[in-house]
């Protein structure tokens, strides 16, 4: 079981993305209702910006995806966010995307930075956007981010057309200005059609946030190293402290 | 370095920041996490590894009747650590899975009926209407924050997590922690939910790692030279056929065509002679 491994053909998509299930109940809704006046959930008031980008699988470039992540900060050198693959009230969530200061990334092992991915050229030239916000609002928290270094791990590959979430997570990379880096003209001009903008105009707006002065070359590790992560999940004995299951 | 969150390293947020957060909070659409409307409380354990157990806070939205997504918290704080998430599917849809992809999930019947699962601050008559269906449901969890070790940042690769299944499993003071900080008493809940039935067909075998611990590894994968081939000639033929949409006219689809030729040649130019694709088997032991 890997995360690189072929969808199963017994799920494999007709065409509609959403998970197969019967509608949700009344009773379902009006519970759903009564717990939402009843309980806080905090956390989740917490998510404070929503931003649309794109993404590739780090053991298959050539599978890129647009994602939508709804962002909450924890301080000014770390964000967590939830990733969703539209921002429809059916979004399905296909993963989560950490989000840490090239200060904080200095700080990390080497084997952990592998796994990590760079911002600056994924928002310099507009493909991240904070979709409805204006230009000079979203300016100041980009130039932030255009420092910072990404992990994200994928749970539910939709781009195959599993219609359930299957499999070990993924590993994900971001844009980048070579080779399977490039983001692809259809998935972009969908995305700009979607939203009416151009992510062209976006990237001349941008053109004097400030460049990070230099890239942890362990970051994007396939750019050096020509190759990417996948998990495998593999069959052990429990460590118990009673009898399972 | 000074830091607002108690565990998290970074300087505290600066006013400028929380504004604009302010500001794009406001405006923007924010649908799939308003679909979020249960917040339920639970405990995992590393699927590998019993001795580890986390408290789980869960805010869940139903895709449809038979399918939830979780976003997984450390707690039910406002500043509260993003640790995983879980997905909740009906036995009839967990039937349908490939029986590799069924060890992945495990029961609710246990966690359901001995109490240890609730909604924080929901009466239980209203709370075992739901749990009535929780019971019958199977779960898929991972979490990519390993809390319990005391990491301050989300380090290595995620984790399967699997659920209690019978007493004896779940350390007393996880249980006492919760039944102190919500004032309620999980041995009581669990005679209210002795009517309460698991899965129509039983809990299947092959759920809960089928009985076996599963345990995630990293592998350095290669993108296939075949893939390269083909997008190459794919990307040539859109471009071509869609030169005349491009916003930029002529000139920006040659560029575009440019830097594609120059991208597959200078990757074609790094590798070292072709290499087969690997596949990945089944689970492997």
């Amino acid at each position: 079981m890997a995360s690189s491994e072929k969808s199963s053909s017994a799920l494999a998509t007709d065409g509609d993305p959403r998970p197969p299930g019967q509608p949700m109940t009344v009773e379902q809704h009006v519970l759903d209702k009564g717990a939402q006046i009843l309980q806080s959930l905090k956390p989740v008031k917490k998510m404070s910006q929503h931003a649309c980008t794109f993404a590739s699988y780090s053991h298959d470039m050539t599978r890129q995806i647009e994602t939508h992540h709804y962002i909450t900060r924890l301080n000014q050198d770390f964000l967590q966010c939830a990733v969703y693959d539209t921002d429809h009230v059916h979004g399905r969530l296909i993963g989560i995307e950490y989000i840490i200061s090239d200060r904080i990334f200095e700080d990390l092992p080497p084997d952990e930075q592998k796994l990590w991915h760079s911002h600056a050229y994924e928002i310099k030239s507009g493909l991240w956007v904070n979709p409805r916000v204006p230009g000079i609002i979203e300016k100041p928290e980009l130039e932030n981010l255009v420092k910072t270094y990404g992990k994200f791990w994928c749970t539910w590959q939709v781009d195959r057309g599993d219609k359930l979430p299957l499999g070990a997570p993924s590993l994900m990379m971001s844009p980048q200005p070579v080779n399977l880096g490039q983001v692809s003209p259809e998935l972009l001009h969908a995305r700009d059609r979607k939203y009416n903008i151009s992510t062209e105009a976006l990237r001349a707006s941008r053109v004097e946030f400030p460049e990070p002065e230099w890239i942890n070359p362990q970051a994007d590790y396939w750019k050096q190293h020509g190759k990417g992560f996948a998990i495998d999940i593999k069959l052990t004995d429990m460590i118990l402290r009673a009898p399972f299951p | 370095m000074s830091s607002t969150h108690p565990e998290v390293p970074g300087e505290p947020t600066k006013t400028g920041t929380a504004f604009l957060e302010t500001a794009t909070a406001t405006i923007q659409s924010f649908a799939p996490i308003n679909q979020i409307h249960q917040h339920l409380c639970a405990f995992h354990f590393y699927s590998y590894d019993m001795t580890r157990q986390v408290e789980a806070h869960h805010y869940c939205a139903h895709q449809n009747e038979e399918m939830r997504q979780c976003l997984i918290y450390d707690s039910p704080d406002a500043d509260a650590r993003l640790i995983g998430l879980e997905y909740v599917i009906s036995e009839p849809l967990f039937l349908t899975l490939p029986d590799d992809e069924k060890r992945l999930w495990h029961s609710h019947e246990y966690e359901v009926k001995s109490g240890l699962l609730f909604m924080p601050g929901v009466p239980g008559s209203i709370e075992r209407q739901d749990m009535e269906k929780l019971a019958k449901t199977y779960g898929k969890v991972f979490h990519f924050w390993q809390v319990d070790r005391r990491d301050n940042l989300p380090l290595g690769i995620p984790q399967v997590m699997m659920a209690f299944t019978r007493d004896g499993q779940i350390y007393e003071d996880l249980v006492k922690g919760v039944e102190n900080r919500y004032g309620i008493s999980v041995a009581k809940e669990r005679e209210n939910r002795a009517y309460i039935s698991g899965p129509t067909h039983g809990i299947h075998p092959l759920a809960n790692g089928g009985a076996k611990g599963l345990k995630t590894e990293l592998r350095e994968d290669m993108t296939p030279l075949t893939h390269l081939h083909h997008q190459y000639f794919k990307l040539l033929s859109t471009v071509e056929s869609g030169s005349h949409r491009s916003s930029g006219g002529i000139g920006r689809s040659s560029e575009i065509r440019q830097i594609r030729m120059l991208d597959v040649s200078s990757t074609m130019s790094s590798s070292r002679g072709r290499r087969k694709f690997r596949s990945s088997g089944g689970i492997g032991h």
